[in-house]
């Protein structure tokens, strides 16, 4: 449904934060995983017609993004990364304000819409709360219920789950869980579980470009057999960084854990274990690393 | 640790914008009003722009300003660590409570105190400017801006710093520490009004906590000289003030101590999240369920969205304490002047909508730019701010539903402040008991302006900050766009086609509601408005959507933005704007003349150059004057045919006549006679005419003109209000051409004409000259003239011009009134046309009946009585006390308040709106000026129109002065000598407050130069008390001498010394040195009553020891003063109440004597019989002298045994 196709910008500071990127994003969740700074977040404010990349088109069914912004925009939720609320104003006015600009000027279909989504974001209880006292979590269950109004069929969440505890972290997974069939969402995350609990397909971007693309099972698929895990100890750590292609440490009980990408077993004492995804976004990031 | 503390405040402080942001503008505004004319910051007219005073008064008004951003510090100092969050660890730190808030507020205060400098630093930099007069400055002193700096704005900034330090700490929020802040302003005027009274200005300058009553106090009187190189001393009441109040300000820095609570601010903690966790399953049955309704875009979406985006802007603006505050000031700022805006000469008008009106323009104006400017910023860059702009930007709302709804929600919050404006108007009508609020005038007069102006400071703001990088940049245009208004005019740049929301103003009466004059105001509110309308749509095309924030992009997608309708409505505002402009230059420039104020005087400037050849040149004199104005109140035009019978009176011929016409007429037709134009200067409307055969001694020729007043279309100021619908009051000076020139004719001010490179010590002939006695100072060329002036107007109006009405014939709906003299009167004419009702009465004088006229605007009943009352006293006292009248009939006629004073031509008084006929007079304390005003009009008619003055000093004493005198009669004899003594009080500090604005020189009463404060308010004082002296018959002896050797006599004119003479031959020989003292030098006393103590004798009797301090001063005319030798009777007085008292009567009266007292302390005691215990005792108690401080004159009678 969304197709993203050589899609590059370039920030006035030279910086270029989406190099060539081609995307294809069926319905249903997508997860968009990458570091810091990969150009998730330019990627996602393109694709919400907040931003003109500099080349490159984005096409969501037969609207083209760029050309036709406005008719996006009729279809679109988005969630950015990092939004704030105006001070003295409750969420249901707040939700209602929004309503009113998803095109709902009926005040009766307003107040079913808004209570309806205040109540599946369990934002009911606290409705004319003023939403600058929200905990963070409250705040993004806001957030996505304000991107839900008009059941959009492109709904973009840009690091929603970033800061929340794991309870509401999973509170928020399950709302996006339970978003309707045949629509695209487009989860935006570093977190891989995030993607590994709720995405049946998902991209990897690193440094402006998508470094892998797929559904996670295939990718997992992809290391079996190639993943070695061995305990260590702290001190011997640079050493085994020299010598195999750790793709990442962990500690384990004061212990540390590291994890081998390899084909055979790069020593005896090291175990094969089952990949993870990861597993296949740290040995991605790696052999992107090593090929820049 | 406290200076580490008050360290970190600081730099935290300076680097605050708000900080930066206030104290620009505090720099700007000092800057402007030293270096522009338009922005005054208290009265600093007659001194030098760096005088000391000047400084001080610039200093103390801004730290007054700066309160409101010292409040913002100081709260933010206590309160931010709650608001941020960063309180707990704070808190957790060793840190004590002493070095912290201390630390916290000496930071905050030392922030201010940088900042501030900005206002010292603006003065001195403001006086290097260019083109400020050299003469307006004096030598740089840096101990003066010190002084101001340390003495005056520091400790004031202290004592409120420390005031609003406590409220924040107590109250813990920014509001309390404002809305404390507004209370103790509001506080601190009200006090300030209500101990505005004799007697309490000690208690008023020590309960002020900005010391500037006990300043006040001190600097009351001083002259220009005192004012240009004295400090006000820190000593006295100003110290005992001062000392007083950072007293007070230890105290509350020791509260704020004992109010500071280290705990967390509460309320906010426990999130309301338990309430809800896990539980939606349980309730599901009651909650709403998510339904599938479908949004809609259709074209009432979209206004759905625009109005719900405006009243969500709305809602931002008006739910900010900020917008609360800024009401609240400008309410603070509008009620002051609401409330004095029927004040006139300290007497009280009716409150007519109209004075609200003009008062709120005054007052209020400056809200509304504030309150666009700050809001546009606020909410231009709010969703940005707030972090909401991606939410927002994402949804499907079209582009122009971000821009109009600020707009729409600023001009809406503007409006609203407009109403609440009117509300206050009207609030101070009902307070004061009037009750004809006159909805309509505020709406049209006050409310549909302001929101016209409200809606393009909108537009014009929204679009600054649209073009902006920040909002700083955005609030930076703005004021670059005001300052660029006043420095536009001030440059001589005064046209409205560029001076954004430009318009000229509506003078608003009762003859004629808005008049014409809103016809031009609309023409150039169409035209901002188009101009609006492309700003409107240019802000559309370069918002900001998404994440593109920088100008040049935008710009380059700008041409996409505007196709299809925009672009077409973008066009049509265009062409409207260059189509609506052309038509206003059409009627401003073509139709009209357009000069700018600047131009005009550079005019005059070189008028003088080219003309003043010709002062004193001998000419022909008028001798008779025939006019036939035609006047056309629909038109606003007035034709004057008119002929002059001219006369050779010099004793030799004559060859040539100087024409000058006046600066506003067309002139269709001139007919010298046999003469050939020899020069002209067509830019002064000036011509020289050589007669072909010279004019003989005596010989008599007529020449006639026709002119034509009035232009039509609008001009780009007001314009004239002189012939207009309803109201017409013209004289002949608009008219009719003068046949020679005069000095009176030329710039004045000292500065300007230094700036033309005149000579600006040029001034009226001494004194001495009797070459001047050949000329009177009303007009060069005609002594004693007789008049036959016909006036048309339409036939609904009445047309009045001076002389008798000989004939009226009415046709085809017009009137022609035709009014002729019997007897020479001054070539001085007034003509006036409205629609008036008329009251008529009749006073017999020796020569029998006089009928008296009031011609009135049919709702201006009210004082008609008193009028009447007043004229008939006059009529009957002057004649009988000074010499006959010398007409049958007086009139008075009021005219619209586009002006405010009353003129006396002959038989004939024009008398504006606002001063006679509204006159409310419910206090009977206070000066009936409807009565002053008319008796002071009507002894015109003897003092001007029977004796005038020669051209040059002393003159208007022999008219202005004995106006004041004969005024006093009449006031006196209708309302008795306490209205009198109440007058005088009045002119005795006006009088000794004026003189220190004199910056030229102070002359004797017998050398004024023209100047009011000398020949209208010690004229009065002079007079009062030389008839107290000398007694009245002596006086008048003397005037009606004067009367009989002058009065309408031709040419030589009598001057000031001629009645000095005749005077000092009735006075007798023991008044000389009063008579001296009085006229002919500028003398001052200073008595005191030091201590007044009773004791009853055991007869009954009461003994009561007065100790008294007098002494006498001369000034010179720069105020410098020496001591005198006094030797001189002295009234004094013993009372059972305060003579200024109400119900003060002569009962009150134990003792009233005269004593003789000498330089020095003295005592005096007096027995009286036995009576009411004795309880005022008052040296000179009445004030009859010019008494240099008049407040110590009275003090209470103690008791012997208290002593």
């Amino acid at each position: 449904m969304l197709h993203i196709a050589e899609l590059t910008h370039v920030y006035a500071n030279g910086v270029r934060a989406l190099d060539n990127v081609n995307l294809d994003v069926p319905a249903g969740m997508f997860g968009l995983l990458g570091p810091n700074g990969a150009g998730k977040s330019t990627l996602m404010r393109s694709i919400a017609t907040l931003q003109s990349p500099g080349s490159g088109t984005i096409r969501f069914g037969d609207i083209d993004v760029l050309k036709e912004p406005e008719k996006l925009r009729r279809t679109l939720g988005y969630l950015p990364q990092d939004f704030g609320v105006y001070p003295r104003v409750s969420a249901r006015d707040m939700l209602d304000h929004m309503a009113i600009l998803k095109g709902f000027s009926k005040a009766s279909d307003r107040a079913e819409v808004v209570d309806g989504l205040l109540n599946q974001v369990n934002l009911w209880p606290v409705r004319n709360k003023a939403i600058a006292g929200f905990s963070g979590g409250m705040r993004q269950r806001f957030g996505i219920a304000q991107a839900l109004i008009g059941n959009p069929r492109l709904i973009i969440v840009d690091e929603p789950t970033a800061g929340l505890d794991p309870e509401e972290r999973n509170r928020f997974l399950n709302l996006l869980a339970e978003i309707g069939e045949g629509v695209v969402v487009i989860l935006s995350t570093h977190i891989v579980e995030d993607v590994a609990d709720l995405c049946p397909r998902m991209a990897i971007l690193a440094g402006g470009r998508v470094v892998a693309q797929g559904a996670p099972r295939d990718l997992t698929q992809a290391l079996r057999g190639r993943i070695w895990r061995k305990q260590i100890t702290r001190a011997a750590l640079e050493d085994y960084k020299q010598r195999f292609n750790v793709i990442s440490t962990r500690l384990a009980g004061g212990a540390t854990l590291i994890n081998v990408l390899s084909d055979a077993a790069p020593e005896p004492d090291f175990t094969p274990v089952e990949g993870n995804l990861e597993d296949v976004y740290f040995s991605t990031l790696a052999a992107t690393r090593a090929a820049a | 640790m406290f200076a580490s503390v008050l360290g970190f405040e600081a730099r935290y402080q300076l680097r605050n914008p708000v900080l930066w942001v206030s104290f620009g503008i505090f720099f700007l505004l000092t800057f402007g009003a030293v270096t522009v004319d338009q922005i005054q910051i208290g009265d600093t007219s007659n001194i030098k722009q760096n005088s000391p005073f000047a400084i001080v008064q610039t200093v103390f008004v801004m730290s007054i300003f700066a309160l409101f951003a010292v409040a913002a510090f100081v709260a933010n100092s206590v309160t931010r660590d709650d608001e941020t969050g960063y309180g707990p660890i704070l808190r957790a730190t060793p840190l004590k409570k002493a070095p912290y808030l201390y630390g916290r507020f000496a930071g905050a205060y030392a922030a201010a105190a940088i900042g501030f400098l900005a206002v010292p630093a603006a003065i001195l930099i403001g006086c290097a400017m260019p083109w400020l007069d050299p003469e307006t400055l004096g030598p740089t002193n840096f101990g003066h801006y010190a002084y101001a700096y340390f003495v005056i704005a520091l400790p004031t900034l202290f004592v409120f710093a420390a005031m609003l330090f406590a409220l924040a700490t107590a109250t813990r929020s920014m509001m309390g520490a404002y809305l404390g802040l507004i209370a103790i302003l509001v506080g601190w005027v009200v006090s300030g009004i209500l101990l505005d009274q004799p007697g309490l200005e000690k208690t008023a300058a020590m309960i002020d906590p900005s010391g500037f009553a006990a300043l006040a106090e001190q600097m009351e009187y001083w002259t220009a000289a005192d004012r240009n190189t004295r400090l006000p001393e820190l000593t006295g009441g100003f110290l005992l003030n001062r000392a007083v109040w950072f007293g007070f300000a230890i105290a509350c820095l020791v509260l704020a101590y004992t109010f500071y609570r280290p705990d967390v601010k509460s309320a906010k903690a426990p999130k309301p999240e338990k309430v809800m966790a896990g539980k939606a399953g349980v309730a599901s049955v009651n909650l709403p369920a998510r339904t599938d309704r479908k949004a809609s875009f259709t074209a009432a979406t979209a206004r759905r969205q625009l109005w719900a985006r405006t009243v969500f802007d709305i809602k931002a603006v008006v739910k900010s304490p900020a917008f609360f505050i800024l009401l609240v000031i400008g309410l603070f700022n509008a009620s002051g002047a609401l409330w004095f805006a029927n004040e006139f000469r300290n007497t009280s008008i009716e409150p007519v909508t109209r004075l609200m009106v003009g008062a709120l323009q005054g007052s209020f104006g400056i809200i509304p730019v504030v309150i666009a400017a700050y809001y546009a910023g606020d909410l231009v860059w709010r969703d940005r701010e707030r972090r909401m702009h991606e939410i927002i930007d994402a949804a499907p709302v079209a582009d122009w539903a971000f821009v109009l709804p600020k707009v729409l929600a600023i001009f809406l919050v503007l409006v609203s402040t407009a109403l609440v404006g009117a509300i206050a108007g009207i609030s101070v009508q009902a307070l004061k008991g009037y009750t004809n609020f006159e909805l309509g005038g505020y709406l049209l007069w006050w409310v549909i302006p302001m929101t016209i102006s409200a809606a393009q400071l909108a537009v014009l703001s929204v679009f600054f900050q649209t073009i902006s990088a920040n909002k700083f940049m955005g609030w930076g245009l703005i004021i670059v766009y005001l300052i660029s208004t006043l420095t536009l005019s001030n440059l001589g740049f005064e046209h409205n086609l560029y001076q954004f929301g430009g318009s000229p103003g509506v003078p608003l009466s009762a003859f004629n509601g808005m008049g014409h004059f809103w016809i031009a105001r609309s023409w150039f509110d169409l035209y901002w408005g188009f101009f609006c309308i492309i700003l409107v749509i240019a802000a559309y095309g370069l918002w900001r959507r998404g994440a593109e924030t920088r100008l040049m992009p935008r710009l380059r997608r700008f041409p996409r933005r505007m196709a299809g309708a925009t672009g077409a409505v973008l066009a049509l505002s265009f062409a409207g704007f260059a189509g609506v402009g052309g038509w206003i230059f059409y009627n401003t420039n073509v139709l009209n003349i357009y000069q700018s104020s600047l131009a005009v005087e550079r005019q005059l400037a070189d008028m003088e150059k080219a003309l003043a050849e010709f002062e004193g040149a001998p000419g022909p004199t008028i001798t008779h004057v025939v006019l036939d104005a035609d006047l056309r109140p629909k038109t606003r035009t007035a034709t004057t045919k008119g002929s002059y019978v001219i006369e050779n009176r010099t004793g030799a011929p004559l060859a040539r006549m100087l024409v000058v016409w006046p600066r506003d007429v067309r002139v269709e037709a001139f007919d010298p006679g046999a003469a050939k134009l020899e020069q002209s200067w067509p830019e002064f409307k000036s011509e020289l005419w050589a007669f072909e055969k010279p004019l003989q001694p005596g010989e008599t020729r007529t020449i006639n003109f026709t002119t034509v007043y009035g232009r039509p279309g609008f001009s780009n100021t007001a314009g004239q209000w002189r012939v207009i619908g309803n109201g017409t009051f013209i004289d002949n000076f608009e008219l009719t051409p003068m046949l020679g020139v005069s000095q009176r004719f030329w710039l004045t001010d000292r500065a300007r004409r230094r700036n033309y490179e005149l000579d600006p010590e040029r001034r009226m002939a001494k004194l001495e000259d009797g070459s001047a006695n050949g000329k009177h100072y009303l007009r060069p060329d005609s002594e004693w003239v007789t008049s036959d002036i016909t006036v048309h107007t339409d036939d609904d109006q009445i047309p009045i011009a001076p002389g008798y009405q000989v004939a009226e014939e009415k046709a085809n709906g017009r009137i022609t009134r035709r009014f002729e003299t019997e007897a020479p009167i001054q070539h001085f004419f007034s003509i006036q046309s409205a629609r008036y009702d008329l009251r008529t009465a009749s006073v017999d004088t020796p020569l029998g009946p006089v009928k008296l006229e009031i011609y009135h605007h049919p709702e201006h009943t009210q004082n008609l009585e008193r009028i009447e009352t007043a004229m008939k006293a006059s009529v009957r006292i002057f004649s009988e006390r000074f010499s006959p009248f010398q007409f049958r009939q007086m009139r008075i006629l009021e005219f619209p308040g586009y002006a405010t004073f009353a003129q006396a031509f002959a038989n004939t008084v024009p008398f504006s709106e606002d001063i006679g006929w509204l006159q409310a007079n419910r206090d009977p304390d206070k000066v009936d000026l409807v009565t002053f005003v008319t008796a002071h009009e009507i002894a015109h008619q003897w003092w001007a129109h029977q004796v005038i003055g020669a051209d040059k000093q002393g003159a208007t004493m022999l008219s202005e002065s004995f106006a004041q005198y004969s005024a006093m009669l009449v006031m006196e004899d209708l309302m008795g000598p306490e209205q009198v003594r109440q007058f005088l009080k009045v002119e005795l500090d006006a009088y000794l407050t004026a003189r220190g604005g004199e910056v030229v020189e102070e002359l004797p009463l017998i050398r004024v130069e023209n100047q009011d404060y000398i020949h209208y308010n010690k004229g009065a004082l002079v007079m009062y008390f030389l008839r107290n002296e000398v007694g009245e018959e002596a006086v008048n002896r003397a005037l009606n001498r004067l009367l009989a050797e002058y009065a309408f006599k031709p040419a030589p004119y009598p001057s000031s010394s001629d009645f000095v003479s005749l005077l000092r031959e009735e006075a007798g020989p023991q008044h000389q040195d009063l008579i001296t003292d009085l006229f002919e030098r500028i003398t001052l006393y200073d008595a005191k009553m030091l201590q007044a103590t009773r004791q009853r004798l055991p007869d009954g009797r009461w003994e009561v020891a007065l100790t008294i301090e007098a002494r006498k001063l001369y000034a010179d005319g720069q105020g410098q003063e020496t001591e005198a030798d006094l030797n001189e009777p002295f009234e004094i007085g013993v009372f059972t109440r305060k003579p200024e008292s109400q119900g003060f009567s002569r009962a009150d009266v134990l003792a009233f004597e005269r004593y003789d007292l000498k330089t020095g302390t003295q005592t005096v005691t007096l027995v009286l019989p036995d009576g009411p215990e004795p309880l005022f005792a008052g040296i000179d108690p009445y004030v009859k002298r010019i008494d240099r401080n008049s407040d110590d004159n009275l003090i209470v009678v103690k008791s012997a045994d208290d002593t």
